[in-house]
């Protein structure tokens, strides 16, 4: 029986037995149900606080995992490493979480000797929560700090890009800066295609990304710069470069550029060489030059592509081409009528001037275009030039350009358009990456045919054999080497300067069946010794020979020493090989 | 009747507390382990980085080439050359096999006190 608060008035309510209870049960179920809500609430509230908390880890302003993240290891095409991570530990502290500094800094400064005292006790004085005290320890210095046991020091993973090959492949490889990021090389280039896409979605970081190859050999890259280095001290020359390619792919198989840097030690980039600034740039790709006579190669495949001129043709090269004031003659020349394959041998401007004013200068200009020197580079890496070619050439700019005056391209391009000439008519964009020849046949353009072609390699062959490129040719006796010479003079302020010459020697090896195409370039050499010369022929082209000695037998070039294997290039018109008395060779 | 419910599920619940209790203390220590090997495995992959960057560095062509030149002279060693290069065919065919009857002749005269090479070098 429960009495309502009417029952001070006097009225008494009575309630029966079951209303009783049911009234209790209500009550019961209000308070549980209050229970509850609060409950929630409490959970709500405690789920609200958990979203807010930040629990990256931050280390001035940058996540972690920035600091932590990995770049993919870089391989050769034979799996040779050329660039990767070592994950080091960086030390730092929190000097609100340290007791006792001064015995911190003194225990720190037992296993850290280099460390600056003052620096250090600054940095702990300073009321944060993060300061780095020394980055990239090797695991000894770890194990040394961890057992000082100080509180408030530890550690952070961080990944540090190592070459293992130093030098050797430094303008391919490029370089990355402290945080990790590419700034020039193939470095940038992952990063503009994708590293950095994949770090930022958090893949790449604390943990391994894919290796990337690439098509450089090492051994090859190796022979390369050793030989580039070799001629730099035999030659006492200012710079050296050089750039092999697969003709059928137009993979890049070694590239150097001397002087080059450390990767590992980026600022040796900025370095001086010779009392020079700014000299370590990768010539092959971001110097631009006037290639003198291996443009010739050029000139021959537009003339006997066209079907203007053929090889039986004969043209008179006894005088000079006077242009107005300028007059055109031939070094070393021969001064007589000489069929197109001895213009080629002995290297005749004039000969060389009357093919390509046979040919037409619109259409000499229009073959340029054709060979790719107007596009810009399409290798993998971000430091390229584009050529600089007059759009329209006047009467006297045709002639000089037939002979390499004039346009300045890259020697890169020279090796692409040499590959082409060879390996049947193809022009193929070069890479750094693998890539199969019926890859790159797809993305290729036919540039002549495949008779011309023959006649190039033909050509090129002849001059190692006769001409300036004999050198080369008894250096590297049984690789077949053919190839064509170039001694341009420097021009310094506007000036062609006779006595600086930049040589040249674009070849091709083994030329019967070509597999590799390369440009030597030797910046101002001198002779080796009283009995040598300077032209193209008695440096660039040694240095090639030497290289193709050397990489040959690694690469699978079976020698062949018969002379069958010449008397095959000869094309059918010819018939038999030009017969010559004389042998001098010119530049 | 509800008695006996009633006494079933206080001990389904007292040992549900101490099924959960000792399943809470497993994972503990489960997942202590895991955070041990994590950092082992991290620890061994750092080192593994550091010992794959030096064996990069030593089987490097650029790092072997001095060592080679350093003992060119001792080691007899030497760039090939091309005309060292030879196909299989240009091999010389395997010496003729021995005469045993010729053998078994000389033999025989050397028992029996004649040196017929003895005999030729004097001839000479």
């Amino acid at each position: 029986m429960t009495m309502t608060g009417a029952a001070e008035l006097g009225t008494i309510a009575l309630d029966g037995a079951r209303k009783t209870r049911g009234n209790q049960t209500r009550t019961r179920i209000r308070v549980l149900m209050l229970f509850i809500a609060a409950a929630l609430v409490l959970i709500v509230g405690k789920l609200v606080t958990l979203g807010g908390t930040d629990t990256t880890a931050n280390i001035e302003g940058r996540a972690l995992d920035e600091i932590t993240a990995t770049r993919p290891a870089i391989l050769d095409r034979n799996g040779i490493e050329m660039a990767v991570d070592i994950r080091v530990p960086s030390l730092y502290a929190e000097p609100n979480r340290m007791v006792d500094k001064p015995g911190a800094i003194a225990a720190i400064l037992s296993v850290l000797p280099d460390l600056d005292e003052n620096v250090l006790r600054e940095r702990l004085n300073r009321d944060k929560g993060f300061v780095w005290i020394d980055r990239e320890l090797t695991p000894a210095q770890k194990d040394d700090i961890l057992r000082l046991g100080i509180p408030g020091l530890d550690f952070v993973t961080e990944s540090r890009r190592f070459y293992p090959g130093g030098t050797e492949a430094s303008h391919i490889m490029g370089m990355v800066n402290i945080d990790n990021k590419g700034t020039a090389g193939i470095e940038a280039r992952l990063d503009r295609d994708n590293v950095a896409l994949l770090q930022d979605l958090g893949f790449a970081r604390d943990r391994e990304l894919s290796p990337v190859s690439l098509s450089i050999d090492m051994r090859v890259q190796h022979a390369l710069r050793d030989q580039l280095e070799d001629a730099l001290s035999r030659y006492q020359a200012v710079s050296a470069a050089g750039v092999i390619i697969d003709v059928h792919t137009a993979e890049i198989l070694a590239m150097v550029s001397l002087p080059d840097f450390d990767p590992n030690a980026p600022t040796s980039f900025s370095e001086d060489w010779l009392d020079k600034k700014n000299q370590r740039f990768n010539r092959i790709t971001l110097g631009r030059y006037e290639l003198g006579s291996t443009f010739k190669t050029i000139t021959f495949a537009a003339a006997l592509d066209s079907g203007a001129v053929k090889l039986t043709d004969s043209f008179d090269a006894r005088f000079g081409i006077r242009f107005g004031k300028y007059l055109i003659d031939d070094f070393h020349g021969k001064h007589r009528v000489l069929q197109v394959p001895e213009i080629y041998k002995y290297s005749s401007n004039v000969g060389t001037i009357k093919m390509m004013q046979t040919l037409g200068s619109e259409n000499y200009r229009a073959f340029l275009t054709r060979m790719g020197f107007d596009d810009p580079l399409k290798v993998e890496l971000p430091e390229t030039i584009v050529s600089v070619i007059p759009e329209k050439f006047s009467e006297v700019g045709a002639a000089t350009a037939s002979f390499g005056h004039g346009l300045s391209v890259t020697p890169l391009h020279m090796a692409q358009a040499v590959a082409a000439l060879v390996n049947g008519g193809i022009l193929k964009p070069a890479t750094l990456y693998p890539r199969t020849s019926a890859e790159a046949d797809a993305i290729g353009t036919r540039v002549v045919s495949q008779e011309t072609s023959a006649r190039m390699r033909y050509l090129l062959r002849l001059n190692a054999l006769e001409g300036s490129g004999t050198h080369a040719n008894k250096l590297a006796d049984g690789y077949r080497v053919g190839g064509k010479t170039g001694t341009a003079e420097k021009v310094e302020n506007g000036q062609y300067v006779a006595d600086r010459n930049l040589n040249v020697f674009a070849s091709a090896f083994p030329v019967d069946d070509p597999h590799y195409a390369m440009v030597i370039l030797v910046d101002e050499p001198k002779p080796e010794n009283q009995q040598s010369g300077v032209t193209a022929g008695w440096n660039a082209g040694e240095v090639t020979g030497r290289v193709i000695a050397r990489v040959a037998p690694m690469l699978g070039i079976r020698p062949d020493f018969a002379a069958t294997v010449d008397a095959a290039l000869v094309p059918p018109e010819l018939g038999r090989p030009v017969v010559t008395t004389d042998k001098d060779s010119t530049f | 009747m509800i008695r006996v419910l009633n006494i079933v599920l206080l001990v389904a619940c007292g040992v549900g507390l101490i099924g959960v209790y000792a399943l809470k203390y497993q994972s503990e220590g489960v997942a202590s382990r895991r955070l041990e090997l994590q950092t082992q495995i991290a620890d061994q992959q750092d080192q593994l980085s550091v010992m794959r960057a030096e064996w990069a560095y030593v089987t490097q062509p650029g790092h072997i080439a001095p060592i080679v030149r350093r003992h060119a002279e001792s080691l007899d060693l030497a760039q090939i050359r091309a005309d060292q290069f030879i196909s299989v065919d240009a091999l010389p065919m395997r010496p003729a096999a021995m005469d045993p009857d010729a053998l078994t002749a000389l033999l025989e005269s050397l028992d029996a006190g004649i040196d017929p090479i003895a005999a030729l070098i004097e001839a000479n």
